[in-house]
């Protein structure tokens, strides 16, 4: 079958040239008889003759071939033209299947796209299926989401270590700010710092100049940079001369040495504007240390080494660090996993997902289509009939019918692709900034391949439904049908009762999903986050920082920044105004000290959140005071060290007692002169986490965050005036003057923007997947009135009343309700359970949701029969029983 | 269409492109070996084209030559014939230079087409035995 259609393919693609073909292979045979015929004494022209009399005249004979030739393109065009006649015949039919079509085709095709470009397209490295990242693991902790890192001298100890891998580089997130010049504002740059083979482990060579070398790793502060094709253009005007300049940053200037090729960026995060080397410090050289920066690790495997020989080598090495260093690595394992699945982490399990209830509105749709050409077939009984009657074969009448499937996916599908052209737009611009490879999102031929491949596999799963019933139809009884008769023929009422049955249970399962997600998402920005996120303004500021000098600096630093929030509490329209050193809530960021009681033994490593905070701060975000005082001017360098712990850290380290006056060792001796309240750090879906605060004037400063609370609404207005009072002392930093890129707020909408992402979709897909379920039940129970509409002629005749028509009508789709939502409820319960870990708060069975998605069906389903059974029962019993 | 669904018990009779419902088509009454059985001519072919790979001419000449004259097969008959099992997959085409270096075009076999001719042949066996036992019946 195949081999017979590739020839015909074959055949229509050289239609022309095979009729030239024919020409010459005719013209060779007479040439061969007519020199056959001479060579037997025959003279020429009279073995011309004989030669044309045996082939039966040339033209009849190319006839005859182009007739063997063709035959089959005539067949399929003409069941493909009639198709298309009788779909054209049936407006209402063809509309309603071609925008269930389109519709799930569009979405679906969209969501794939993001999921093809986000997830599965290959990292876009040489051979990227070699490279793998390299982390830490601790053994306990098994948080799934987690992408695992490593501290510098774990690094260093297995790039020492190792030889699974051709080379072994770590990256660490950093950031530099360009320097005012001119009229150009500061702009915050992102800046990884990499090891030196970093981009030869990756295989990217500069476009122009050159990578890092070893020298660069070891050199001192003022190094060498590696810019980006973005800023080389943007910045340099894509100017040669650019090797050799001097980048001028805060911490004085980097000298220009290579630029990457555009497109090149590491990691699922934002866009890098510049490499710079990772020059370890000194106290990141410790084992066994825990300060120090994350590293993210990237090795490429050596030739035939696979993953798990990586895995075990790794292994190896840390279990014999473990023997150097015990209490360092009791918990700790190396963790190697492909780069593509450790950079897709986080996104890849939502967006699977995704796709697998958008698949789920596609398999609606499917049975829904079934279901109507089903419908759609039975009217068409008779006229099967006849064709059967005339010879046509199973196979021809299975042609006929799915070609008509066909038509309607294929032309779906290209309707779906438009859809999805606009649907990736809209998907884009809604989906959280985070989303690794965001920008790579696109239709492209591969995903329009797909949808292609959606199109026929679609069409032939809901044209199987026909085909099975109809192609074999029994001639005579066909032939005798007059009108639809009493108790119905056509589709077999049991099939067409599963379809409405799987559909039905299908929505079901789709249904509980959307809610359970929206539910979610309902908890979730329903969660007291502890403190008041609303009308804080936060300016991060970069402060100067000369290593040489740390103390001196650290002096002058504070004294300029407390300059600054003098300035800007005598700014109208601030309420509150205070510094934070460090992390901030909701921003992601984390900064935790050794904590110590004196007097009591704490497990090893117990480490507590440190914050460095201006007096301020609590009021500035309100958060309430639980016990003693928050700090006041009064705590200066040198009056007695003080701390303010979180009522999770008092609970836990205190329980049952009065923390106030106890002294602990956090950054030195402190004692505790108050309780605030929780915080959730993290976000809604975080923790407490148990936190120390500490004067922001009995700290190293190494950098701020300013906050600013203002009057309801009036951030805008107050944001030109505080950039002032920044740029006055520190001139170099930058200060978008957008305030939702600046608001506390903000933050908060980044974490929650996956959950929002996908509780959009999920209900998006909710809904189209009610209606195209609604579609089919409308469409099966008008057919089947319509089929009936004798029989309920000759009730009514009798005497029945129009209300037990309307019930005989209903009761058969109460029945079929009932048995889909038996049998989805009992499928959502099991699907439930498998999402549990993505929900907020939720139970997986949450009673309500599984109530209100029956309710919803059902009432959606008795609407939608409803309708045509009300025909029914409005029938004029003399029209009905005329009726054939 | 399929082939393989239809059982294949009648070969003397076997017309094989069945688009009795497609009327119009029958209207193109196509050329068929007029003097050979139905359905043996395929076999024939496929047989000859199994020796080794064959222009047309040369089919013709040979198919006259081993059936000593017997069978006669028109030549327009053969060209049609020969497309259609091109089309059915059984046997492939390719130009390249006669044996008098003019442009031929060469049939040879498929390896499905080598398949078909071991089905057609086991059936012809069996059929042309059956019919000569029948037709050596002694007559009382």
């Amino acid at each position: 079958m195949v081999t017979r259609v590739l020839a015909y393919l074959r055949g229509l693609a050289h239609r022309r040239r095979i009729a030239g073909e024919v020409d010459d292979e005719l013209r060779f045979h007479i040439e061969q008889e007519v020199d056959a015929h001479v060579a037997r004494g025959v003279p020429r022209g009279e073995a011309r003759r004989l030669a044309m009399r045996d082939l039966g005249g040339l033209s009849h004979t190319r006839e005859s071939v182009r007739d063997v030739r063709t035959i089959w393109l005539d067949l399929w065009w003409r069941d493909l033209r009639y198709a298309i006649r009788a779909l054209r015949r049936t407006p209402a039919f063809t509309a309603t299947a071609l925008t269930v079509l389109t519709l799930s085709i569009g979405v679906s095709t969209a969501i794939f796209s993001v999921v093809d470009a986000v997830v599965l397209r290959a990292l876009p490295f040489d051979e990227s299926d070699r490279l793998v990242a390299v982390g830490e693991r601790s053994i306990s902790d098994s948080t799934p989401g987690a992408r695992h890192m490593a501290t510098p001298q774990n690094f260093f100890d297995w790039r020492e270590q190792q030889d699974v891998f051709t080379g072994l580089a770590a990256v660490a997130y950093g950031g530099l700010t360009l320097r005012r010049e001119g009229d150009e504002l500061p702009v915050n740059l992102h800046a990884p710092m990499v090891t030196a083979d970093f981009f030869s482990v990756l295989r990217v060579r500069p476009v122009l100049g050159r990578a890092f070398t070893a020298e660069d790793e070891a050199a001192g502060p003022a190094g060498v940079a590696v810019i980006s094709y973005g800023v080389w253009q943007r910045r340099f005007g894509g100017s040669t001369d650019v090797i050799g300049t001097l980048l001028p940053v805060q911490r004085g200037s980097f000298e220009i040495v290579g630029v990457m090729p555009p497109g090149f960026s590491f990691g699922a995060d934002e866009p890098a504007d510049v490499w710079v080397p990772y020059i370890a410090g000194d106290d990141e050289r410790v084992r066994g240390n825990t300060i120090g920066r994350n590293l993210h690790v990237v090795g490429r495997l050596r030739e035939g080494v696979a993953v798990e020989q990586a895995q075990a080598g790794m292994d190896q090495i840390t279990a014999g660090l473990a023997a150097e260093t015990p209490a360092w690595f009791t918990d700790r394992v190396a963790h190697v996993e492909p780069l593509q699945q450790s950079l897709t982490r986080g996104v890849r399990t939502w967006m699977f997902m995704l796709l697998a209830a958008v698949s789920l509105v596609l398999l609606i749709a499917c049975v829904n289509l079934a279901n109507l050409m089903l419908v759609r077939g039975a009217t068409r009984v008779r006229e099967l009939g006849v064709r059967a009657a005339l010879g046509a074969s199973g196979w021809q009448l299975s042609r006929v019918l799915l070609l008509e499937s066909l038509v309607l996916s294929v032309t779906g599908a290209a309707l779906g692709a438009m859809v999805a052209w606009w649907g990736v737009e809209i998907l884009t611009s809604a989906m959280p900034a985070d989303t690794p490879r965001l920008s790579t999102i696109a239709i492209d031929f591969r995903v329009l391949a797909v949808t292609a491949v959606t199109g026929v596999v679609t069409g032939l799963a809901f044209g199987w439904a026909p085909v099975l019933r109809f192609s074999r139809p029994v001639v005579t009884g066909s032939l005798h049908q007059r009108a639809p008769t009493i108790g119905g023929r056509g589709a077999p009422p049991r099939l067409r009762g599963t379809l409405i049955v799987a559909e039905v249970a299908l929505a079901v399962v789709l249904l509980v999903g959307s809610g359970l997600f929206l539910a979610s998402f309902a908890r979730v920005i329903e969660v007291d986050l502890g403190f008041d996120h609303r009308d804080v303004l936060t300016v991060r500021i970069r402060v100067l920082e000369i290593p040489d000098d740390r103390q001196r600096f650290s002096e002058r630093n504070r004294g300029l920044l407390l300059n600054v929030l003098e300035r800007v509490r005598s700014i109208p329209g601030v309420e509150v105004a205070a510094l934070a050193g460090g992390a901030l809530p909701l921003r992601g960021d984390l900064q935790t000290v050794n904590l110590a009681i004196p007097g009591r033994v704490l497990p090893r490593n117990t480490d507590i959140d440190f914050n460095v905070v201006s007096p301020d701060y609590f009021t500035a975000i309100r958060v309430p005071l639980l016990a003693g005082r928050f700090f006041t001017d009064a705590d200066v360098r040198t009056s007695e060290s003080v701390v303010i712990l979180s009522e999770a850290a008092a609970d836990r380290y205190f329980p049952g007692e009065d923390p106030v006056g106890k002294v602990i060792q956090v950054s030195g001796r402190r004692t505790v002169v108050g309780v605030a309240g929780n915080v959730r750090q993290d976000g809604p879906e975080g923790g407490w986490r148990t936190q120390a605060f500490v004067p922001f004037t009995q700290s190293a400063v190494s950098g701020a965050t300013l906050l600013v609370r203002t009057a309801p609404a009036a951030g805008a207005g107050v944001l030109p005036a505080v950039r002032q009072a920044v740029w006055i002392e520190f001139p170099d930093t930058e200060i978008p003057i957008r305030v939702d890129e600046q608001a506390l707020g903000e933050y908060l909408a980044a974490l929650v923007a996956q959950r929002r992402f996908s509780m959009l979709l999920l209900a998006l897909f909710g809904g189209l997947g009610l209606i195209i379920a609604a579609v089919g039940i409308y469409g099966v129970m008008s057919y089947r009135v319509t089929q009936r509409t004798q029989e309920i002629g000759v009730r009514m005749a009798l005497g029945a009343r129009p209300s037990s028509i309307l019930s005989s009508v209903l009761r058969a789709t109460v029945a079929h309700l009932a048995v889909g939502l038996t049998i989805g409820l009992s499928g959502a319960w099991v699907l439930a359970e498998l999402v549990e870990g993505f929900l907020f708060e939720v139970r997986p069975h949450d009673p309500a949701i599984l109530a209100g998605v029956v309710s919803i069906l059902a009432v959606t389903g008795l609407a939608a029969a409803f309708l045509p059974a009300r025909r029914a029962a409005g029938l004029d019993p003399l029209v009905a029983l005329r009726t054939e | 269409m399929t082939r393989g669904d239809t059982p294949f018990s009648f070969p003397l009779l076997t017309e094989r492109r069945c688009d009795t419902f497609h009327s119009e088509t029958e209207e193109k009454t196509m050329s068929r070996p007029v003097d050979l059985v139905q359905g043996t001519l395929d076999l024939l072919l496929l047989k000859i084209l199994a020796l080794e790979p064959q222009h047309g001419w040369a089919i013709s000449q040979r198919l006259k030559q081993v059936s000593g004259d017997v069978l006669q097969v028109s030549d327009g008959s053969l060209y049609p014939a020969l497309h259609k099992l091109e089309q059915e997959g059984w046997i492939a085409s390719e130009w390249r230079p006669s044996e008098n270096n003019r442009r031929a075009k060469f049939y040879s076999l498929t390896r499905l087409g080598r398949r078909q001719l071991e089905k057609e042949s086991a059936i012809w066996q069996r059929l042309s035995g059956a019919i000569s036992l029948v037709v050596q019946l002694p007559e009382a």
